[in-house]
């Protein structure tokens, strides 16, 4: 069983071409990061134009990598949602497409279920898992009981922690994306140096925020010597770094205890999302899990940050349960994992 | 010449499947929006109705703007993979030429064809014409009250913006044409450019940069 995937959602356009065997037989990532830089974010519309000008290059380019015709797919995938909605189109009507002359099924896939289900791609891990996914556009501690089976035991309240580490960025005057340009900084920063709030710690439940931590970070800056000090900056950095992963390792934990109440055969915490590239955070999550007795499993950073492999891999797991999708699909801009939750305020609400 | 066109460029829907100057089947609906639903089964109707599939198609046919940016990608999108997917060549038609094409000749006859796309801005896209449809212009943003600058003497204007335009010029008259590009008409034109080497490439024709939010702290 081979499956393309597609994905447009963001600022990444790519295409893979899956096999059920768990092999990725080609992939191609085109990142927009130099389009995007001038403006501090993702430009919405300049996202958008970039994926048609691209994306069907890519999807000749993975075909001819593979040496495979479009005859031999067993269907067609692409991210049906959540993410900026002109580019998730470009991407569901190459998709349809291709499916439609290719005569093959076509799936919509959620993105966060490709980033939930990599785990079951590269390293074959049965059900039920917990999964902390934390992007720039999400913050969630699910439990992944199945294909289309999530029960979210926490989320953010209000910013994403890649949006978080984005604006910190921004402050300490270090460039965009904010994630690898804290880390960096942070890389000869005294953490203990400033005294930052550690968000939620202690509260009930799991959910995340990470605006206050933000604002304090924000004042923490207006009070240093201008223009910022690489010594000052990096200690912020590494100040601010080291609260994020206290903070999610913390939430964690509480998960951690809930998921092992309700699913006590699950045995594995999993990491994804783009943020999970975070060397602190992970030493964190790998050092909470060890505690608690789970295996900790981060997939490598390749399949973290968004691609299209995930998107293609997910595709087969719905095709295995004949969870194809008709061809008149309408592209999801907010598309929850688990809509039996409670809607939370932020950018919580997109997911 | 078995062409397949699809539009999704304003504020319509269509799909047609055309062969030499007979049209085998076509699907349209006004639509706004939805047409990232609408669009692929129509295409799958056509097909399935004209009994041919995909291999059979000599050419395919999309608009490429100006016109409502989302449903530019849809139409472009969508034909760029179904030709990439049949191995078949693939032509673009502008908005304007595809409305003014759908002006009747009588009505054309002595008269400049003025084409007027809505951008939701202030300024429509606009595009002259001759009345044997030759351009005389580019497609270009203009406000309505510039329109005369753009034409002199008797005009006929069409487009889903002409109602802006028309009470700015003296001797102008309403086309009886649809508003908005139909596919039918898209897979003529695509045969005739096609044969005479003047297809445009199937790359989006936005003709405004995109909206940038300055960034924000």
């Amino acid at each position: 069983m081979i499956v393309l995937g597609i994905e447009t959602s963001c600022d990444e356009t790519a295409a893979a071409l899956v096999r059920d065997d768990r092999a990725i037989l080609a992939e191609l990532v085109l990142s927009q990061l130099e389009e995007h830089r001038p403006f501090g974010g993702v430009v919405p519309e300049i996202a958008a134009r970039s994926h048609l000008e691209h994306v069907d290059r890519l999807v000749a380019g993975v075909m001819a990598r593979a040496g495979l015709s479009f005859a031999e797919l067993d269907a067609v995938a692409a991210t049906g949602g959540p993410g900026l909605i002109g580019g998730v189109m470009v991407g569901v009507m190459t998709a349809k497409a291709i499916a439609l002359v290719a005569g093959k099924p076509f799936l919509a896939v959620n993105h966060l279920e490709g980033h939930a289900l990599t785990a079951r791609l590269t390293e074959s891990i049965a059900f039920p898992y917990l999964l902390l996914l934390v992007s720039g556009g999400h913050c969630q501690l699910l439990a992944v009981l199945g294909v289309g089976a999530y029960r979210r035991l926490g989320t953010t309240i209000d910013d994403a922690a890649g949006e978080a580490f984005d604006k910190v960025a921004k402050m300490l005057g270090l460039g965009y994306p904010g994630g690898p340009a804290v880390q960096r900084a942070a890389q000869t920063g005294d953490p203990a140096r400033f005294a930052l709030p550690r968000p939620m710690k202690g509260r009930p439940g799991c959910d995340f925020s990470f605006s206050g931590l933000k604002n304090a970070v924000r004042l923490l800056v207006e009070g240093l010597p201008r223009p910022l000090g690489e010594r000052d900056a990096a200690d912020v950095a590494a100040g601010f770094q080291a609260a994020v992963a206290e903070s999610v390792a913390e939430r964690t934990r509480r998960a951690i205890a809930l998921f092992r109440e309700r699913w006590p055969e699950g045995r594995h915490l999993v990491v994804a999302g783009g943020v999970a590239a975070n060397t602190a955070l992970r030493q964190a999550l790998t050092a909470t899990a060890a505690e608690a007795g789970m295996e900790f499993l981060a997939p490598p950073l390749a399949l973290c940050t968004d691609n299209a492999a995930m998107i293609a891999w997910a595709g087969i797991e719905r095709l295995r349960l004949c969870l194809t999708d008709p061809l008149d699909f309408a592209p999801r801009p907010r598309w929850p994992l688990d809509p039996g939750a409670p809607k939370a305020r932020g950018a919580g609400v997109k997911a | 010449m078995l062409v397949l066109a699809l539009d999704s460029a304003a504020s319509a829907c269509s799909a047609a499947l055309w062969r030499d100057g007979a049209v085998l089947a076509r699907r349209f609906a006004a639509m706004s929006r939805g047409q990232s639903e609408a669009l692929v089964p129509m295409v799958a109707a056509v097909m399935d109705e004209a009994g041919r599939g995909f291999a059979d198609l000599d050419l395919l046919a999309v608009t490429v703007g100006p016109g409502a940016f989302t449903g530019i990608r849809i139409g472009l999108a969508t034909a760029r993979a179904l030709a990439l997917a049949a191995g078949k060549p693939l032509a673009g038609i502008t908005v304007p030429e595809a409305v003014a094409a759908a002006v009747a000749e009588t009505e054309r006859r002595g008269r400049t064809v003025l084409a007027a796309i809505e951008s939701r801005r202030e300024e429509p896209w606009l595009q002259a014409f001759d009345s044997d449809l030759r351009p005389l212009s580019a497609p270009l943003a203009l406000p309505p009250e510039a329109a005369a600058t753009l034409v002199g003497g008797p005009v006929v204007v069409v487009g889903d913006a002409a109602a802006r335009v028309l009470p700015h010029l003296p001797d102008a008259v309403a086309a009886t044409a649809p508003p908005c590009p139909d596919a039918a008409v898209v897979a003529a034109l695509a045969a005739a450019r096609w044969a005479a080497g003047t297809a445009l490439a199937p790359e989006p024709l936005y003709l405004r940069a995109a909206d940038v939010t300055p960034p924000r702290a």
